[in-house]
């Protein structure tokens, strides 16, 4: 079984600045593997334990990506896949799908894609839907859990808001996971060690075939800005917890609030 | 392309349209008269029923229906097969749905059938000279971003509930039928079972919600203060993730950027720090109550209203005050 894992690197925070040109700046926060993929690498890797074959990180980003990348791998994966162009800094989501379909059609083999539910930054959760209908394959989004997986077909549960629904899929397919559906491993120190030098594989838009047009958003983004400030509070004064809580209750009464 | 903005027409569980789905068709209407246009309601399904004449009377001048069995229940491949056929045959200019887990499914899949992107879970939409643009927060509510769509591709958008009013229903209201025949598809998946989800808590749809952080210091502290305080107002309650993760309170409850965004019309936050995470989930809350022994702690400058105390002390009094004046 080779299952992909498509992995984002994302800041820690989402305290950003809005450069002048629109673009997000996150100087100073940390960056980290988007937390809804470190669950999809860990379930790749649970099932590669028991069937065997490869997980391949796959990222469309620059090349200080590596560094999740190799999280990854430090944490079990067996190969990556970098995708990095001067050609892809201004991708939207269905081009960033694109150029993934691009390359896992180059792969050949991919039996399962694994994403997260969606990224903490951009927040789309469009990516693995687009991904999928380019590919024409089956499509679980919100996976809360894998109940089998197995040459040519998946079966799992979508945690939807109310409902839990049971899907079967033939493979290949595109799967999204959400919170909660396994504990993600640290990776150990010996394994951070030997993936240090590890090479990664890195394509260009070349190397895919793609060209400008393939790559021209469908989204333009004309305006960005903070949300607007909060209306001033205040902070409820009194002379002990009993004052305190009557004269919020009669704030929240005037408000209609309750 | 033609004049049209169509709905994505969802139903409840008993059937009936959704508030979203009404919602839409109103901004639909506005848009359209606005812009000269006309407002097709597409609605899919098996055993479709009297939808068509409801969307009528809620604005849609047009119904486009494919009533087959394949797609008695949602499937990916069934629902994105028959909108895709439908769009590319008509050819609306804007596609509007709800941004339930279900609609973030389809909106994004129809849209790439459609060789188009998609706004997804906005809270604006609008044309001007013939551009469709919508207003989508990112970076937990950090980021305020407007979109447009090329002209001569169809847009698709999808749409937070709660954005746009109910309109009011015009039960007269008259419209034509479209039907269409379900186009042949390959399926991909097949649903095998649906269950309703233990201890399902909709947050997203709560009008008041109550929640507590790590400041309660345990569990059955947690049990004890907060769920007591939100059903004496009348709300559901939620946490932070630092308690979910120590295992407090399953994840349907956590409220934040890897949880749930909600914006109810009061959120309480107890004993947690406010960490821009959990800002993300809450900030565009109407009115935050901030509760916490900290003056300093980052809740405060979100919060319509802070109470500096101790949780321990501050809430029984709250609870049993509210039970007290709202007669409850
Ligand atoms: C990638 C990522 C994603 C994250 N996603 C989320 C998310 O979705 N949601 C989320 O909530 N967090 C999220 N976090 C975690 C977030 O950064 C904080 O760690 C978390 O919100 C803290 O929870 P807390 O406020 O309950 O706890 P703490 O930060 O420990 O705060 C406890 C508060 O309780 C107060 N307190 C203590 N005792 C009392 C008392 N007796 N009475 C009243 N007040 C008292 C303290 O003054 C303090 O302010 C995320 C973090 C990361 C890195
Ligand atoms: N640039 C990218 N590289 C790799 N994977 C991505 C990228 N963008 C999105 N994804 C995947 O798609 C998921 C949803 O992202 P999004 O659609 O941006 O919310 C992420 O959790 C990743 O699994």
């Amino acid at each position: 079984m080779h299952i992909v894992v498509c992995m984002k690197q994302v800041p820690r925070d989402n305290s950003v600045k809005i450069n002048a040109d629109l673009t997000i700046n996150a100087d100073g926060i940390e960056q980290i593997m988007n937390l809804f993929d470190e669950y999809a690498v860990e379930e790749a890797l649970q099932w590669n334990e028991k069937l065997g074959g490869k997980v391949t990180i796959l990222s469309i980003g620059p090349e200080d990506w590596k560094e999740q990348i190799r999280r990854a791998l430090a944490m079990g994966a067996t190969d990556s896949l970098l995708l990095s162009d001067p050609a892809f800094t201004k991708l939207d989501t269905f081009g960033a799908a694109r150029v993934a379909a691009a390359a896992i059609k180059k792969l050949g083999d991919v039996d399962l894609v694994l994403c997260g539910r969606n990224s903490t930054d951009d927040e789309t959760g469009a990516f693995a839907p687009a991904l999928a209908r380019l590919l024409g394959w089956a499509q679980l989004t919100y996976v809360g859990k894998v109940v089998s997986l197995e040459s040519g077909k998946i079966v799992a549960e979508r945690h939807l808001e109310e409902v839990v629904e049971t899907v079967e899929a033939s493979l290949p397919a595109v799967a999204t996971v959400v919170k909660g559906i396994n504990e993600p491993r640290y990776p150990s120190l010996l394994r951070i060690r030997k993936v240090a030098k590890v090479e990664i594989p890195t394509w260009s838009a070349a190397d895919l075939g793609l060209s400008a047009a393939d790559l021209t958003p469908a989204l333009n983004l004309v305006n960005r800005v903070p949300p607007p400030p909060r209306p001033k509070g205040e902070v409820i004064e009194g002379k002990d917890a009993a004052e305190k809580v009557a004269r919020l209750v009669d704030k929240l009464m005037e408000a209609q609030v309750i | 392309m033609a004049n049209e903005i169509w709905v994505f027409i969802e139903r409840t569980a008993h059937g009936d349209m959704a508030g979203v789905s009404k919602e839409l068709l109103g901004k639909a209407r506005e848009l359209a008269d606005a812009n000269g246009m006309k407002v097709g309601a597409l609605i899919l399904g098996a055993g479709v029923g009297d939808l068509a004449n409801t969307a009528f009377s809620y604005g849609a001048d047009t119904a486009y229906v494919v009533d087959d069995g394949t797609l008695a229940q949602y499937t990916t491949d069934g629902y994105v097969g028959a909108a895709a056929a439908l769009a590319k045959k008509y050819q609306p200019a804007l596609i509007l749905t709800g941004a339930s887990f279900q609609m973030r499914d389809f909106s994004a899949a129809l849209a790439a059938e459609l060789d188009t992107g998609v706004a997804a879970d906005s809270t604006n939409v609008a044309i001007e000279n013939g551009v469709v643009s919508a207003v989508r927060s990112s970076h937990g509510g950090n980021v305020i971003n407007t979109l447009t769509f090329a002209p001569g591709r169809t847009a698709v958008v999808s749409v937070r509930k709660q954005s746009f009013p109910e309109p009011q229903a015009s039960p007269g209201r008259s419209g034509a039928v479209v039907t269409e025949a379900m186009p042949s598809v390959p399926m991909r998946a097949k649903v095998v079972s649906v269950a309703p989800k233990q201890g399902a808590v909709n947050l997203s749809d709560a009008a008041i919600i109550v929640s507590g952080g790590r400041g309660l210091g345990s569990p059955e502290n947690y049990y004890k203060l907060i769920p007591p305080l939100a059903e004496a107002v009348g709300g559901a309650y939620g946490a932070s993730r630092a308690i979910v993760d120590a295992g407090w309170v399953p994840y349907e409850h956590q409220v934040g950027q890897t949880g749930k965004t909600v914006s109810p019309k009061l959120y309480m936050a107890v004993g947690i720090s406010g960490a821009i995470q959990h800002l993300a989930g809450m900030r565009s809350s109407r009115t935050i109550v901030a509760i916490n022994k900290d003056p300093d702690a980052p809740i405060f400058r979100v919060a319509t209203y802070g109470v500096v105390g101790d949780a321990n002390e501050i809430v029984p009094l709250l609870t049993e005050e509210i039970k007290k004046r709202t007669g409850k």
